[in-house]
């Protein structure tokens, strides 16, 4: 699958950790709202 | 990552939410967000860490890099109907720009809700375009390079 603006992004659920907690987020529960997802390479590094 | 933090409210102000990922476990996360993201920002990172075990989800967006094994750092604006508006992909010792991020958040905004077009450089209050057969061969009239800047 290709991404590409203008097309939906790929849906996705998977857990997280937020405000202390581990929990179960999906892209779908942003439903309604814009949101900026950000990859990056890891943990403990630098920038 | 502490950048995009700094300035959260405004993001939210926006009615956007900001998700984190990489392929760290959420217990990595939890002890990198509590050894040492809380000392540069107080509170840590308000938004979502998120896990993406082996790459997965890096992967449908392009972003995932197997020959390390990590999601090179790649950024996804998506809007309230889960339709991919803006990416950006840097390299990994690049850092990226968050003023920018919030300009593209606006942009794209102004966009979905007047359906003109943001020139180059534009930030809110500055001259859009409303694209039509009047404007047509004309932008000259309306717009030059130095109000990008």
């Amino acid at each position: 699958m290709t991404v590409r603006v203008g097309k939906p992004a790929p849906t996705f659920e998977t857990k997280g950790y937020h405000q202390g907690a581990i929990k179960t987020i999906k892209l779908a529960d942003y439903q309604g709202q814009w949101v900026m997802l950000y990859f990056y390479p890891g943990d403990f590094t630098f920038v | 990552m502490t950048a995009v933090a700094a300035k959260y409210d405004e993001i939210k102000s926006l009615g956007a939410e900001v998700l984190a990922i990489s392929v760290d476990s959420p217990y990595t996360h939890k002890v990198w967000q509590e050894g040492e993201l809380s000392k540069i920002i107080a509170g840590g990172l308000p938004y979502p860490m998120l896990s993406d075990p082996g790459g997965r989800i890096g992967e449908q967006y392009g972003v995932y890099a197997e020959e390390d094994g990590v999601d090179i750092r790649g950024r996804f604006l998506i809007d309230p109907d889960g339709v991919l508006q803006a990416m950006e992909v840097l390299a990994p010792a690049v850092g990226r720009n968050v003023a920018e991020m919030i300009r593209q958040i606006r942009a794209c905004q102004h966009v979905r809700q007047t359906g003109e077009a943001t020139p180059a450089g534009w930030e809110p209050g500055k001259k859009s375009l409303k694209p039509g057969a009047e404007l047509v061969g004309k932008v000259c009239e309306i717009w030059s390079p130095d109000m990008a800047f």
